[in-house]
């Protein structure tokens, strides 16, 4: 593998080569493991730098490269980054600096989909839509949780009542990210009884 | 004599402005709520909104248009990244000047930012007591404040200041457990009543550059009967609906139960868990919200009351098949 191929993959990653080279690299990759392993291995290392075991996006981009060479294989060859084998998590001197714009990577992801949602399904739906304009509110702190505010803000309006505060809440939501999140220490007081 | 006359005169309008009026209190409270309803489901409105919560405050620009039942509206935030939402109908479209963004969405609700508040439905009593405490001016507009005041911890306090011509909500506060202001929403300046012209609901910045995001379907909903329930509500809150919803991210329709005491409403979610999650509380602006896992399933209480009331309800929550 020569360096040009490196830089491709690495430009790959961060979302921003061209959209022609783009699919000849994934045409390359659906017949080449070794080219898909290094994606791999850049994706993970920008992830053992920030010390997490998976991040955002990593599904999306995972999906992406899944889903445009159609091949189980990369599939598999990506999923041995997010179960987070020890030797990825190993920096390796030679893709470091590609590493380092991991995050940018994750970001340029987020401009090509307007997604950067952990969920897969999710994420493999706003790539499949990003040329239909598809949406899913990018950054937010904790979607499923959002939803719940949305959701009641919208069934507050039919009782009336104090739902004033709740339509400020949307506003909130759009203009911003929840706040003041904050977990209870693990106890068993934590987690109420079992249900019968 | 003539210039001291003046001077009487304007003093005893000044007092009269801090005293109820005839007009004013020979209404009820009820009554002023009632006439409030009727203003917000068909008032025509612009002006200038200061809401303040946190010690901070937030300016936004608002035009509120009902024509044949369609709410049209715009409202726009002053200062920061200048937010611009655009409604027509149940289209609404979120502009964000500085991503250069358009995010069109679908709200399947009658509400607008301003448009509800206690309704006529609302029996007040044990909970609250509702009364009309005097007059004041507010933009720039003589007003009839009233005051509901919470019995117990488990809800907020309400100030109203209604416009005494035609009801409508001039401003409102939500007043804590110990008086203090939560968030307060208040008209500076405003015009009612009065005709619109359409340019007035267009967006003020061109969108022609921007990108622009559909938003997914939000839901589906349908009425069920739930075997889930409270063994320990706080007092006056009742199920007032109990529906599934297919939210985004979450694989299976989401169990929505929600709670009202007549004034503030809680809902509470519950799906199956995805492992196991300590207890988490967040807020955003009035509302609390409390996730706790209960057997296999996560139930996340939310509501514009005080944290203790959603810790309550969704620790209380049983499934009983």
């Amino acid at each position: 593998m020569n360096d040009t191929i490196r830089a491709q993959i690495s430009a790959f990653v961060d979302g921003e080569l061209p959209e022609n080279e783009a699919e000849m690299l994934l045409r390359r990759m659906s017949q080449d493991r070794e080219l898909r392993q290094q994606a791999a291995e850049y994706l993970a290392v920008g992830r053992a730098m920030r010390g997490e075991r998976t991040f955002a996006g990593m599904d999306a981009l995972r999906e992406r490269i899944s889903d445009a060479i159609d091949d189980t294989s990369v599939q598999q060859d990506l999923e041995s980054v997010v179960s987070g084998s020890p030797r990825y998590l190993r920096p390796v001197a030679g893709v470091a600096i590609a590493a380092t714009v991991a995050l940018a990577a994750v970001l340029g992801l987020q401009q090509m989909t307007g997604n950067i949602a952990g969920d897969a399904d999710q994420a493999r739906d706003a790539v499949a839509d990003a040329d239909n304009r598809g949406y899913v509110v990018p950054d937010q702190a904790d979607d499923q949780l959002r939803e719940y505010y949305l959701r009641h803000a919208a069934s507050s309006s039919y009782v009336g009542a104090s739902s004033i505060n709740a339509r400020l809440v949307t506003l909130e939501l759009v203009d911003g990210v929840l706040v003041e999140t904050e977990e209870e220490p693990e106890s068993d007081d934590a987690t109420a009884p079992q249900t019968p | 004599m003539r210039q001291l006359s003046a001077t009487a005169t304007v003093a005893i309008g000044c007092l009269l402005a801090g005293t109820p009026s005839v007009a004013a209190t020979d209404l009820s409270p009820n009554d002023w709520l009632s006439k409030m309803a009727d203003a917000v489901k068909s008032t025509n409105y612009e002006g200038t909104v200061i809401r303040t919560r946190n010690a901070k405050e937030e300016v936004l620009k608002v035009v509120h248009v009902v024509t044949d039942g369609v709410i049209r509206e715009r409202v726009v935030v002053q200062e920061g990244n200048g937010l611009e939402i655009i409604r027509n109908g149940n289209e609404v479209k979120c502009i964000l000047p500085d991503l250069q963004e358009v995010r069109v969405e679908e709200w399947n609700d009658q509400s607008t930012l301003f448009s509800t508040l206690p309704s006529t439905d609302i029996r007040f009593g044990s909970e609250y007591d509702v009364s009309v405490v005097r007059t004041e001016r507010v933009a720039g507009r003589k007003a009839v404040l009233l005051a509901i005041r919470p019995h117990d911890e488990y809800r907020f306090g309400h100030r109203i200041w209604l416009d005494a011509e035609t009801g409508f909500p001039l401003q409102t506060k939500l007043i804590g457990d110990e008086g203090n202001a939560i968030e307060q929403v208040k008209f500076a300046d405003i015009s009612l009543g009065k005709e619109i012209h359409s340019s007035a609901l267009a967006p003020s910045i061109s969108t022609d550059n921007f990108r622009w995001f559909t938003s997914p379907k939000r839901t589906i909903t349908h009425s069920v009967k739930t075997d889930w329930s409270s063994d320990d509500l706080p007092p006056g809150f009742r199920v007032i609906d109990s529906h599934k919803e297919e939210l985004p991210g979450s694989e299976k329709p989401v169990t929505h139960i929600l709670y009202s005491d007549g004034l503030a409403n809680v809902s509470v979610f519950i799906e199956t868990a995805k492992g196991k999650k300590p207890a988490r509380r967040s807020r955003v602006g009035a509302s609390n919200s409390f996730s706790i896992q209960v057997g296999d399933h996560q139930v996340t209480a939310v509501g514009e009351v005080p944290a203790r009331a959603v810790e309550q309800i969704a620790s209380s929550m049983q499934s009983n098949p």
